[in-house]
């Protein structure tokens, strides 16, 4: 039996969006009633689209963000309910890499010293001098050389600046990093040395990824489990083998589809979904992929379907799958 | 849209409310007393009280201001203190002079300024724009009475060429002769005006320019074939007039009060160089009227100028 | 099969600031055949974009042309004047670009900005007429109530739409050779499916250049392909002989470093260093420092395009 590391319970997160001192409240859905597990040493990938809610579910799992409700448990505790001095502690364990190698280093700072940061920051080291033997290590695990300590951002690549932002995530020697969209802004063969570069670390140092990507190749290449959102919302979760052996959700399989595989090519029939990504504003009741699902029901429109263990560690949130299935109901008002 | 406008104008009122409360506040921290200035000297204690009464001046500052504020409501700003007049007609006997400065001002700055931003942005980087941003800075860091006093020197003075001060020469005539005489009157103060604020039209068109040619849809605009012409007046010119739009009505808004300098090398009979001669008056009523007068002002260029940008810009909504 | 379009041996380079010269593209040679679609693969800094902006000398100002033809038809487009270029753009060839989001002049609405390309390549048509058309078009895109949509600006449209709008653009005077610059990179899967989608069914009505770094993309809808890296084209060839049979140790590379829905592989495969930038480009093969089977005529020498089997060339020293 596996050892949970993380458990999130309903967690939900609204921004405001409202036009204006008179108008009504309206709220952004980003994140809502986000329930799942993550288990110790696997990489749980989290795919989805714009809208999806899957940056921000990494944002307020790591308390970058505030919840607007929910729990998340970490060895035992609901971190949402700590204080920042008691979070502190727990904070070194939780890592984040962000998308931007461009943006997420400061240019001024000695790339040596930007890794050192969070060292100091948390007062683990006292001074840059001391920390200077912990950063060549971390340069080393990273594929970069020691000597690289003194130069400036500017003078690196996108992948390699990539590297000085893994190789800072790691200063603190966390157990769960959350990766968001880490490889999405590099090249074809540089994404593929940075993903063996996060295989790697995974092995060397026991870590826990929560690899959110929009690119289902690189979900399916890197994960154990899937977790596929939409609009906020999980619709299906399940292993990586058990999602590509039999897909349950209509939007995995759209999703799966639109993927162009050279094999594939000119043997697949593409599923092209109907119109745009829903906004997140207030939506309706019913399921929130209505309007673009090619298998809906009546039911769909006006119930919200709920999360279903269809096989043993494969989670859908469909009607499709529910014990009441369509014919039953109708949708009576609206 | 009218929400949106009873919003605007309630701010307004607030934004016009403070700022004339902080005005009638800091105008009497002027060390000075302004019964000294009125009352003779010789006069007997008696009668310095009573002109402090008819005044109001014998009164707590807070009871003062309550007074005063329930008087503007009516539409009574007093009387100044220096002429006795009401402050109402004396504003408004300078306010046509500082609106039509102003409009020929603003007018020339505009005509000049963006034409040779739009060049300076076309040449960018060559020896025009970079003679152009100098002279920009050059004129934006002058000192105004500098200036002034300068042109003032050199084209009346020395060369004749303009009257050496005032909005006409007495006695003010009828017709076409009048406004030739008030044409000649204005031209140096507009010019050193203009000098001052060209820039800034300049700078700002240039700028907008500059990034409005290296935006994606102006690539697009030449893919399907149009000629450099066409894509800056069509595409290129309404984007990047916005921010020079923007910056022009919160100058507009400024110099109705702004101008003091100006108005008073030249003598120029507007709202600028009445309230530079009523802080040496210590004329309380006319100094607030004036400043009244500007907050309206800079509100209304204000709402004006958001108006103006959202009818050139789709994407801003008017709200909030 | 004629050729519609056709590079020959077309190189070019750019200026930096100080005035240095640098190469960027070398001796480009290959065509597309009316009715064909052709991929252009390859990786930031591959000279792919500036490829495309070539055909439509649209490219930046410090850009140097340093040899070669670009044949549209048998006529020299680098020959052509700027005005006979502007008659092309738009009608006989034209283009989409990557960003949708801003790609599109945000304060016209997308009625006009399409009604554009019509306007001038057929200056007689009616503003009804032109109107009518251009609903037409925004039918065939897959936009819906287009008639409503028509006189929306692009900030009311999403990513996807936006993109559609550029096709519609792009192809409303039908023209012989379409340019798509990733077009569909910026936009989600699902959306992109459906951009994808469309642009199949439109393929059959002219020749279409796609530009794209994504090889599953090439895969669906290109019939021919062409590989570049750093400036050169290292492979070209049918999409059967580029998928099944690749030959340039790059091109392999660069489908083995590909995660695919397909494949199982434990650790991807990943080619060592990084993409040159032009100031640095290598003499003599240019992906030499990077190549698991570079030899020392390599480094020395730029190796020459031979010819595998009927229309698949490898630019290489190795032995195929």
């Amino acid at each position: 039996m596996k050892e949970k590391i993380l458990e999130v319970r309903d967690l939900t997160k609204y921004f405001e969006a409202s036009n204006g001192l008179f108008s009504k409240k309206k709220y952004l859905h980003a994140v809502e009633k986000v329930s799942f597990d993550l288990y110790k040493s696997e990489t749980l990938g989290i795919v989805g689209e714009s809208g999806s809610g899957k940056s921000t579910l990494g944002r307020v799992i790591l308390k970058l963000m505030k919840q607007t409700s929910g729990k998340v448990f970490y060895k035992g505790q609901d971190i949402m309910q700590l204080n920042p001095k008691d979070f502190g502690k727990i904070r070194r364990e939780l890592q984040m890499v962000f998308q931007d190698p461009y943006a997420s280093l400061n240019p001024r700072i000695k790339i040596g010293d930007s890794i050192a940061e969070p060292l100091i920051a948390n007062r683990i080291l006292s001074n840059y001098a001391e920390a200077k033997k912990k950063v060549h290590e971390l340069l080393d695990l990273v594929g970069l050389q020691p000597e690289l300590y003194e130069r400036y951002p500017y003078e690196f690549s996108g992948g390699q600046r990539q590297r000085i932002s893994i190789a800072r995530a790691l200063a603190l020697e966390p157990k769960i990093l959350v990766c968001d969209e880490a490889v999405s802004a590099l090249d074809v063969s540089v994404q593929a040395q940075i993903l063996n570069l996060f295989n790697s670390l995974k092995k060397r140092l026991d870590l826990t990824y929560l690899f959110i990507s929009h690119d289902l190749s690189v979900i399916k290449h890197i994960s154990d489990r899937i977790l596929v959102m939409y609009l906020g919302e999980i619709m299906e979760l399940a292993t990586t083998d058990q999602i590509f052996s039999k897909t349950y959700h209509p939007y995995t399989e759209a999703l799966i589809s639109a993927i162009p595989d050279p094999a594939e090519r000119g043997k697949k029939k593409r599923i092209i979904l109907e119109g745009d990504i829903t906004s997140p504003i207030d939506p309706p009741p019913g399921c929130r992929f209505y309007g673009r699902c090619f298998k809906t029901m009546e039911i769909c429109k006006c119930q919200h379907p709920e999360m279903i263990e269809v096989e043993p560690g494969h989670f859908v949130r469909c009607h499709l799958y529910s014990e009441r299935k369509g014919g039953l109901t109708n949708c009576l008002n609206t | 849209m009218l929400k949106y406008m009873i919003r605007r104008g309630l701010k307004g009122l607030l934004t016009i409310f403070v700022s004339i409360t902080i005005t009638f506040f800091i105008i009497r921290l002027m060390p000075a007393d302004p019964v000294s200035l009125l009352v003779d000297p010789k006069m007997g204690p008696e009668v310095q009280e009573a002109m402090m009464k008819q005044f109001g001046l014998d009164k707590p500052l807070i009871e003062q201001y309550f007074i005063f504020i329930k008087e503007a409501m009516a539409g009574n700003l007093g009387v100044s203190f220096k002429t006795r007049q009401p402050v109402v007609e004396v504003i408004m006997q300078r306010l046509p002079w500082t609106m039509l400065l102003l409009t020929i001002t603003v007018a020339f700055s505009l005509l000049i300024g963006i034409p040779l931003g739009m060049l300076a942005a076309k040449k960018r980087n060559l020896f025009f724009d970079k003679l152009i941003s100098t002279l920009v800075v050059v004129g934006i860091s002058m000192f105004i009475p500098f200036l002034s006093f300068g042109l003032l020197y050199i084209f009346a003075y020395m060369l004749k060429l303009f009257p050496t001060g005032g909005a006409y020469t007495p006695p003010p005539g009828e017709g076409f002769a009048y406004y030739l005489d008030v044409a000649r009157h204005v031209a140096l103060p507009a010019l050193t005006l203009v000098i001052s604020n060209v820039g800034t039209i300049i700078l700002y068109t240039r700028n907008g320019m500059v990034d409005v040619l290296k935006e994606d849809y102006i690539r697009t605009a030449y893919s399907k074939g149009w000629n450099d012409k066409y894509v800056i007046r069509t595409h290129a010119l309404k984007n990047a007039l916005i921010p020079t739009i923007t910056v022009t009505g919160l100058m507009i808004g400024t110099m109705v009060g702004g101008a003091v300098m100006t108005e008073t090398v030249y003598a120029w009979p507007g709202i600028g160089r009445l309230i530079y001669d009523s802080v040496s008056a210590l004329d309380y009523p006319v100094l607030q009227g004036a400043f009244l007068v500007l907050a309206i002002a800079v509100v209304i260029m204000n709402i004006l100028t958001d108006l103006a940008v959202a009818w050139l810009d789709p994407r801003i909504k008017l709200g909030g | 099969m004629t050729k519609l379009l056709e590079f020959k041996d077309y190189s070019m380079g750019f200026k930096d600031d100080n005035g240095n010269i640098y190469n960027l593209l070398d001796k480009i040679t290959f065509h597309i055949e009316e009715g064909k679609a052709l991929g252009v693969v390859g990786e930031s800094g591959c000279g792919k974009s500036m490829t495309s902006l070539s055909v439509m000398r649209l490219l930046p100002s410090n850009m140097v042309l340093q040899g070669g033809q670009i044949l549209y038809k048998g006529e020299d487009l680098l020959k052509k004047s700027e005005s006979d270029m502007q008659k092309v753009r738009g009608k006989d060839i034209s283009m989409v670009f990557q960003e949708p989001m801003t790609s599109l002049n945000p304060v016209l609405t997308v009625g006009f900005q399409i009604g554009e390309v019509l306007k001038k390549h057929f200056p007689d048509m009616s503003k009804e007429q032109i109107r009518k058309k251009v609903i037409e078009q925004l039918d065939m895109v897959g936009i819906p109530s287009p008639e409503k949509r028509v006189n929306q600006y692009p900030h009311e449209f999403s990513g996807g739409m936006r993109q559609r709008v550029m096709i519609a653009m792009a192809v409303i005077c039908q023209p012989n050779l379409l340019i798509a610059d990733e077009p569909t990179t910026a936009l989600d899967v699902t959306i992109q499916a459906q951009v994808l989608d469309l642009m199949v069914k439109l393929k059959d009505k002219g020749s279409l250049m796609l530009i794209t770094h994504n090889l599953g993309v090439v895969s669906e809808i290109c019939d021919e392909v062409v590989v570049m890296y750093a400036g050169r084209l290292v492979e070209k060839g049918s999409t059967e002989d580029i998928f099944d049979n690749p030959c340039h140790p790059y091109t392999k590379g660069l489908m083995e470093a590909i995660p695919s829905l397909t494949n199982k592989k434990d650790e991807l495969y990943s080619i060592p260093g990084t993409v040159p930038t032009a100031k640095n480009f290598a003499l003599g093969c240019r992906f030499a420092d990077r190549c698991s089977q570079c030899m020392s005529c390599c480094k020395d020498s730029v190796p020459p395009m031979k010819e595998i089997s009927p229309n698949h060339y490898v630019q290489c020293w190795l032995d195929f």
